[in-house]
Parts: C-alpha cells; sequence; structure tokens
C-alpha cells in the first residue's frame, strides 16, 4: 500500500492550521496574557482564532477538490471543499458573537475547544471511512458537550451540558453498534467499498437492525424528533455562543456527512441509500420532527427554547432534503444547511449579547427592542424572517430549493411530494411564532426604565454582516450554488 | 446435518445466562427454607474487613484523581512515541530530532497548563 503522505498533509493544511493555533492560543494565554483581565484575554484570543479561521478557509479554497486522500479514506470532492469552508465561515460567526462577554471564566480554553470542535467538522465533510467518521464525529462532539457545560458558574449551563452529554453518549454507541454491523456485514470500512459488496449480497436482515442503529444515532445528533428531547434544554442552558455552534456548525457538517453516508458523491454512485428500507424511515424521522418542532414552538415563552424547536423543525425539513439530494445532488441541501445555519447563529447572537447587558431570556424581554438597539432589531428581523422562509431572504430560497428537489423527480405521485406539501403547510405555521418575537421586539413598547443596548464592535461587525450575507445569498443564490 | 458456525455461541450464550439465574435460585431457597430472619443491630452494620466501622459510611471525599489519571496520559503517549523513536535514532536526519523535540515541546505545554491553572494544587 502506497500512500502519499506530501499529499495528505498539503489537504490536511486547513486542520493542521487550527490545531497549532489552538496551541499559540494557550502559550499566548500562559505568557503574555497572564495578568490581564478576562475580556482582554478573551479578545486576543478570539482574534487569533478567528484569523486562523479565516486562513485556513483560503487555504482550504486554494486547495480545491484534490479527490481521494490517503487511498480513499478522506474524499475531498466539491461538496466537502464548500462544507469545510462552511464550516470555518460559522466558526468565524460564532467567536465574533461571543466576543465581548466576559462571563466565560477560561477565555483562551474555550476558543481552543471551539477550534478543535470544528477541525471535528471539517474532517466529519470529507471522512469516507467509517473509523474516520466515528472519530470525528466525536472530536467534535465531546468538544461541544464541554461547549455547552462552559459557563460552570451557571446550574442551567451544566445542565445543559450534562444532558448533552448523556442524550450525545448513547446516540455515540447507537451509531458505533449499527457501524459494527456494517462492518460484519460486508467486511469492509471504506463507504464505496461497502456499497459495492452491498449491491452484489444484496439484502440481509441484519442490515435492517444495522440501518435502525445509525438512524437513531443520527437522529439525536440531528435533534430529530422523537429523538429531540435534550435539544430544548441544552439550546436553553448552553451558553449562546455554544447554542449557535451546535445549532449551525454542527448540524452543516453533520447533514453533510449523514447525506455522504446515505447517497456518497456523484463519481461513486449510490450508497446505503439505495439499498431498501433508509428512505421510508428517514421519511418519518422528517414528518415527525416537522409536526413536534412546529406544534411545540407555538407554546414557548423562552427565546432560545423557541428557536429550539424551530431547529428541530428545521431539521425535519433538512432531513426531507437528505431524501431528495439522492436525485438532485446536494446543491438544495447545502444551500439550505448554509443559510440556516447563519440565520440561527445570527439570532443566537442577538440574544448573547442582550443576555449579556440584561440575562433575561424570555419573549417579553425583547420589547422594545427597536428603540433600545435599532441595529440588533434590524439584525434580529433579518435573521428571524430568513428563519421563517420570507421572500428576498435566503431562507426562502433554501426552502424553496429543497422543496423543488422533493418535488422535481415525481411530483406528488410519490410520498416524497406529499413530505414536501406537509412541510410547506409546516413553515405557514413556522410563521406564526416567527412573527410572535418580531412583534416583541419591533412593535410591542418598552418596560419602564429599559435602557439602551451597547453593542461590542465585534459583535456589531459579525452580526452585520450575517445579516448582510442572509440577504445577499437570499439575492444571488448562485453565489452558492454554482458550487455544485 | 451440520451445526451453525455460530450454534457454540448460543450455548455460550445459555450458559452464561443459566448459570448466575441458577446460582442466585439456589441461594434464594436456602434463604427461604433454613435461614431464619432475625436482623440486629450487628447483622446490618457496614462491613469492613471485620473491624469495627468508624463514623458514616456516606462522606464525601475529593474526586481530583482523574485529573492525574489526564496528565499521567500526556507523558504515557510521549513514551510511546519515545521509544520507536530512540529505537531508530541512529539512522535519522537531525530533522526528525527537532521533530520530536517539537512534539515534546507541545507535550510539556499540557503540563504547564495544567499546572498553571492549578490543577496539581491538592488541597
Amino acid at each position: 500500500m502506497n500512500i502519499d503522505y506530501s499529499l495528505f498533509f498539503r489537504a490536511m493544511q486547513p486542520e493542521s492550521l487550527l490545531i497549532e493555533a489552538a496551541l499559540a492560543i494557550i502559550i499566548l494565554d500562559l505568557t503574555v496574557m497572564r495578568r490581564k483581565d478576562l475580556s482582554a484575554r478573551l479578545n486576543v484570543a478570539s482574534l487569533v482564532g478567528a484569523l486562523a479561521v479565516a486562513l485556513a478557509a483560503v487555504l482550504a479554497l486554494r486547495n480545491g477538490a484534490m479527490g481521494e486522500i490517503l487511498n480513499g479514506v478522506l474524499n475531498l470532492d466539491t461538496l466537502a471543499v464548500a462544507t469545510r469552508v462552511g464550516v470555518l465561515g460559522l466558526t468565524l460567526l460564532v467567536l465574533g458573537i461571543g466576543t465581548g462577554g466576559a462571563r466565560i471564566r477560561n477565555p483562551a480554553e474555550y476558543v481552543v475547544i471551539v477550534l478543535c470542535a470544528a477541525v471535528g467538522f471539517m474532517l466529519m465533510a470529507s471522512a469516507q471511512q467509517l473509523l474516520l467518521v466515528f472519530l470525528a464525529l466525536e472530536l467534535a462532539s465531546l468538544s461541544l458537550y464541554v461547549l455547552a457545560g462552559f459557563d460552570k458558574s451557571r446550574p442551567e449551563s451544566a445542565e445543559a451540558g450534562l444532558k448533552y452529554f448523556l442524550f450525545g453518549g448513547m446516540a455515540a454507541a447507537f451509531l458505533l453498534f449499527g457501524f459494527s454491523l456494517l462492518y460484519g456485514l460486508t467486511g469492509t470500512l471504506d463507504l464505496p467499498g461497502m456499497s459495492v459488496v452491498m449491491a452484489a449480497t444484496g439484502f440481509h436482515p441484519m442490515l435492517a437492525v444495522a440501518m435502525v442503529m445509525i438512524l437513531v444515532g443520527f437522529g439525536y445528533k440531528a435533534a430529530a424528533a422523537p429523538f429531540h428531547l435534550w435539544a430544548p434544554d441544552a439550546y436553553q442552558g448552553a451558553p449562546a455562543p455554544a447554542a449557535a455552534f451546535i445549532a449551525s456548525a454542527s448540524k452543516l457538517a453533520g447533514f453533510v456527512l449523514f447525506t455522504r453516508l446515505l447517497w456518497g458523491s456523484a463519481s461513486q454512485g449510490q450508497m446505503l441509500g439505495a439499498t431498501p428500507g433508509w428512505v421510508p424511515v428517514v421519511w418519518l424521522l422528517a414528518g415527525a420532527s416537522m409536526l413536534v418542532g412546529n406544534l411545540a414552538a407555538l407554546a414557548q415563552s423562552n427565546v432560545r427554547r423557541l428557536l429550539a424547536y424551530s431547529a428541530i423543525a428545521h431539521a425535519g425539513a433538512l432531513l426531507l432534503g437528505v431524501i431528495a439530494s439522492g436525485r438532485s445532488g446536494p446543491g438544495p441541501l447545502f444551500f439550505y444547511l448554509t443559510t440556516y445555519g447563519i440565520a440561527t447563529a445570527g439570532a443566537f447572537g442577538v440574544f448573547h449579547v442582550l443576555e449579556n447587558q440584561g440575562g433575561a431570556q424570555k419573549l417579553k424581554d425583547l420589547a422594545g427592542l427597536h428603540r433600545r438597539s435599532p441595529l440588533l432589531a434590524g439584525c434580529l428581523m433579518v435573521f428571524i424572517l430568513s428563519l421563517a422562509g420570507v421572500p428576498p431572504l435566503s431562507g426562502f430560497f433554501g426552502k424553496f430549493a429543497v422543496f423543488a428537489a422533493a418535488l422535481s423527480p415525481a411530483g406528488l405521485g410519490s410520498p416524497t411530494g406529499w413530505l414536501a406539501v406537509f412541510a410547506i403547510a409546516m413553515s405557514a405555521v413556522g410563521l406564526y411564532y416567527y412573527l410572535l418575537i418580531l412583534k416583541e421586539a419591533l412593535v410591542r413598547p418598552a418596560a419602564a426604565g429599559a435602557t439602551a443596548v451597547k453593542v461590542p464592535a465585534a459583535a456589531a461587525l459579525t452580526l452585520v454582516a450575517a445579516a448582510g450575507l442572509t440577504l445577499i445569498f437570499g439575492m444571488f443564490p448562485s453565489l452558492l450554488l454554482r458550487w455544485f | 446435518m451440520s451445526a451453525h458456525p455460530h450454534a457454540s455461541l448460543a450455548l455460550f450464550l445459555l450458559v452464561a445466562v443459566g448459570f448466575p439465574l441458577a446460582a442466585l435460585m439456589v441461594a434464594r431457597l436456602w434463604f427461604r427454607f433454613f435461614q431464619p430472619a432475625r436482623p440486629g443491630a450487628t447483622k446490618q452494620d457496614v462491613y469492613e474487613c471485620g473491624v469495627a466501622p468508624t463514623g458514616d459510611s456516606w462522606i464525601q471525599f475529593k474526586a481530583h484523581y482523574y485529573l492525574y489519571a489526564l496528565l499521567f496520559l500526556v507523558f504515557d503517549v510521549e513514551v510511546l512515541f519515545l521509544l520507536p523513536f530512540a529505537v531508530a535514532f541512529t539512522g535519522l536526519p537531525a530533522g526528525a530530532l527537532v521533530a520530536m523535540l517539537a512534539f515534546m515541546l507541545l507535550l510539556a505545554e499540557g503540563l504547564v497548563w495544567a499546572w498553571h491553572r492549578g490543577h496539581l494544587d491538592w488541597s
């Protein structure tokens, strides 16, 4: 077996850069920044991290689609490159909104763990072998558990971290069991080789067990109903940037990985999705998620819980996109994931700034935001309307692309088409609770004694950039779609 | 008729489940028919290797050991990579030595980090 290590090192440049930056941040924090106060340490660590992330994105773009690396362990196709850049962009967004909040006790470690999670996501985007898939998934998940429980001084954060950890650990066990059955059935760990063996041997009853295990595992990780129970508590208790990271970059990498597992890439032909039984189960998960997420969100009075249920509903629509991408390619799904990630991370960013000033999470605490901070109110409007799928914003085009991809093969002649119709109906339900947020923020007068909100410069810049991207991707969707 | 290659596994499973169940059942029957039920203060006491117990068994203790286990891992990994390096040392170029030094420095950073954050203080 001949391995081209120079090619491998070149392909791994972005990941290595992030790890080096993480080590450098710790060294900086231990030496130069030792005597500084918390917010200065957080700002310096975030700045170094953000620079490294931006440079890594440039490297990932410059390297481009390199094809198979390490005898097919990694596959850097177009989707992988796009996902890497998307993950890095969302990481940048999360780092940007995280600054200015001096409540974190270990700022350097926080940035380091964000970078580690980003490396996990990037590996998930390109992994082609079950071992690497699992390792990347666990690197990302373990980092996210720590991030969810990072604000040790608040019991809610510890609760979020513990719940996320317990559910995630369970999901990992299911996933690993499913992977081990797949390995036992096919005798290979490579995904393409696996699909070749399976096409030759046909359906085996054990494959159904493996399929259910893997779907349960991914269902937990993606917070799809009925495996969504951890999500509201985790989103509510975790520090806002961590929740934004869980809701955005983790979704992007996770769904790309799942799509790859089901459908493979264009050059490889179909993978597990071609074997019977997968699609109907994913179909059920998608429908249940949209139903549960949208209906439960109607009853929420806490904005973070509301966003969590909205995330569950979006997970349903994304699963529909996963089914559809078997025919249409991953373009619509990727567009939806990216724009949803930007919008939801941006909304969490707005709430993070507000919480730093008042420490409140209730819907009614948003009252009078248009007076207290027009900038935040404007950004929030863009993000929420994009989540709701209102036209010129990118959320609309994401939904449009996914639903069109689901409807185009057979119209209403297939169950997928009917699921798309159901998703459209559920989007109308979603519009109601999204507008509830906006009603509080834009219409209701401020409570007596409410003061103006001071937005930290870095957070303001990040939020405006995210809102701008939401608008631009909505008006020029080909900017993202032309990659596919 | 030839047995399935994994038939022995089924037998193994049967014995694995059956043996403990049988033992527990025997203990249960023994308790039922031969053992008089006479609870007392001495019988219900905490068992400490035959020594008279002192104090409560529900005490708090410092769950601090895991940090030392993690730090041990730093050196463990270091040795794991140093051994093959040392064996092949004479045939390696100078670049390998520099790479190894960088690797050791990075691992040392972990120790410095833990030290600086006060994880080595036992109080």
